[in-house]
């Protein structure tokens, strides 16, 4: 649900991963902690403003990264007012908006291989456990990489299914996208070998 | 072309490889001491299987098979310093989202830090005037930009030999040219697997493999004329309308 990349370099590109994912985890614990309607408005434009920042492109690759909230927003919203708590759910929404969008904001500005490197410091204890945490390790960019792929054929079998047929295919493209997957698995899993000497 | 490549030995002795109880690759004895091999045949003759069992990613079912003296299904770690193989497909081959990542995976397998592969991954995107795609998203790439990324990746582990699956399979002419002309100057011996005789013109050792065995070998100028009549001959008759097995 979250963009990786950012159509522009930024200053922030250059900070230290660590930094960042710190300052992430402070101003999330400071925004639950905080209550107040006019606190959560007030951090939601600062955070405006630092995706204004960058220039238009950078805003604009931020705002449509953050569409997918929409539904879940709308959810929010509808449910509060029907159980009479509107004021609440302006706040519960803010809140959201906010840590998603800081959370946005980090991924954006840092490079993934920079993320992973962090992710396998804070592993460390599991490896000293004699855990191998090489797989999470790549799982992470391997997720990044097949999710447009997915997204594509998803399309595709969309588009031969609308080729031959009147009705939108729904979720009967569900189980080919699923074997086609599979398939694709398969391919990940020779190029690994390809490349790759094992332990 | 590959004048300076320093040539790579293959033996194939009486290998077979089976799927489902079928034999894709039958008693396949293969000797060739060049840097330019070429391996011709149709659809479903077993071209891909050859490939990767000469990679090593296969491994035969009966017979022998060695690249400069090591089995690449056995001992993986000489494998991954002789030998590299550019799939057909390049969405097959990417693991990574970003280029640069793309380059480092294999040089981190071999053993270098992620510093050392960093600075190796800049000099092989400068050697191939490409030092601006670094930070590009694989998925922004055109096909052929694709089938480079591929080529520098595998090309970035210094393998003494490229195995060529189709690689050019699907390209238009000007992309087809300018990647032919990369994999020219990079010096490394090639087998090359291709259905298309004009990928293999002047090729000095040349296989052509029918229905998973071989049916002649020699020079490209001996070998490619009569392929290419066979496959004329094949092509007035209609042998789609048999099934395998």
């Amino acid at each position: 649900m979250i963009s990786l990349t950012s159509p522009v370099r930024t200053r922030a590109h250059g900070w230290p991963v660590g930094a960042k994912l710190a300052g992430l985890c402070i101003a999330s614990t400071g925004l639950f902690m905080v209550q107040g309607i006019w606190f959560h408005a007030a951090a939601l434009a600062v955070v405006a403003a630092l995706y204004a920042l960058p220039g238009r492109a950078f805003l604009r690759a931020g705002l449509s990264a953050l569409r997918v909230l929409v539904p879940f927003l709308v959810l929010v919203m509808a449910w509060h007012v029907l159980t009479g708590s509107t004021l609440t759910g302006i706040e519960v929404n803010l809140r959201m908006l906010t840590l998603v969008a800081l959370a946005n904001l980090v991924t954006m500005t840092t490079r993934l291989d920079d993320l992973v490197g962090m992710l396998h410091r804070l592993t460390a204890p599991l490896r000293r456990m004699g855990l191998s945490t090489q797989m999470l390790e790549l799982g992470v960019p391997l997720v990044v990489r097949f999710t447009p792929v997915l997204i594509g054929k998803a399309g595709q079998l969309s588009q031969a299914w609308r080729a031959r047929a009147r009705s939108r295919p729904g979720w009967r493209i569900l189980l080919p996208l699923s074997l086609q997957a599979l398939d694709d698995a398969d391919h990940v899993a020779e190029a690994l070998r390809a490349r790759s000497a094992p332990d | 072309m590959n004048g300076t490549a320093p040539p790579v030995s293959i033996h194939l002795d009486a290998v077979t490889w089976q799927a489902n109880g079928r034999e894709v690759l039958c008693d396949v004895s293969i000797q060739a001491h060049s840097s330019r091999i070429g391996v011709v045949g149709r659809n479903g003759s077993g071209k891909s299987t050859l490939a990767r069992l000469m990679a090593g990613l296969l491994r035969p079912d009966r017979g022998r098979l060695g690249i400069d003296g090591i089995d690449p299904a056995r001992d993986r770690k000489a494998a991954l310093r002789t030998l590299g193989i550019l799939f057909q497909n390049p969405e097959h081959q990417i693991i990574f989202p970003t280029v640069c990542e793309e380059l480092a995976f294999g040089l981190r397998q071999l053993g270098q830090s992620r510093d050392q592969a960093g600075d190796e991954v800049r000099r092989i995107l400068a050697r191939f005037d490409r030092a601006h795609w670094h930070d590009a998203p694989v998925s922004a790439l055109s096909q052929g930009q694709k089938h480079l990324v591929c080529m520098m990746a595998v090309l970035a582990m210094r393998p003494r030999l490229l195995i060529l699956d189709e690689p050019f399979a699907g390209l238009d002419i000007p992309t087809r040219r300018q990647l032919q002309r990369q994999l020219d100057r990079a010096g490394v011996a090639v087998v090359h697997i291709s259905h298309d005789p004009a990928d293999l013109e002047g090729y000095d050792r040349l296989f052509w493999l029918d229905r998973g065995r071989i049916a002649a070998q020699g020079p490209a100028s001996e070998v490619l004329p009569r392929f290419t009549a066979e496959m004329n001959r094949l092509g007035e008759l209609d042998d789609l309308a048999d099934l395998a097995g």
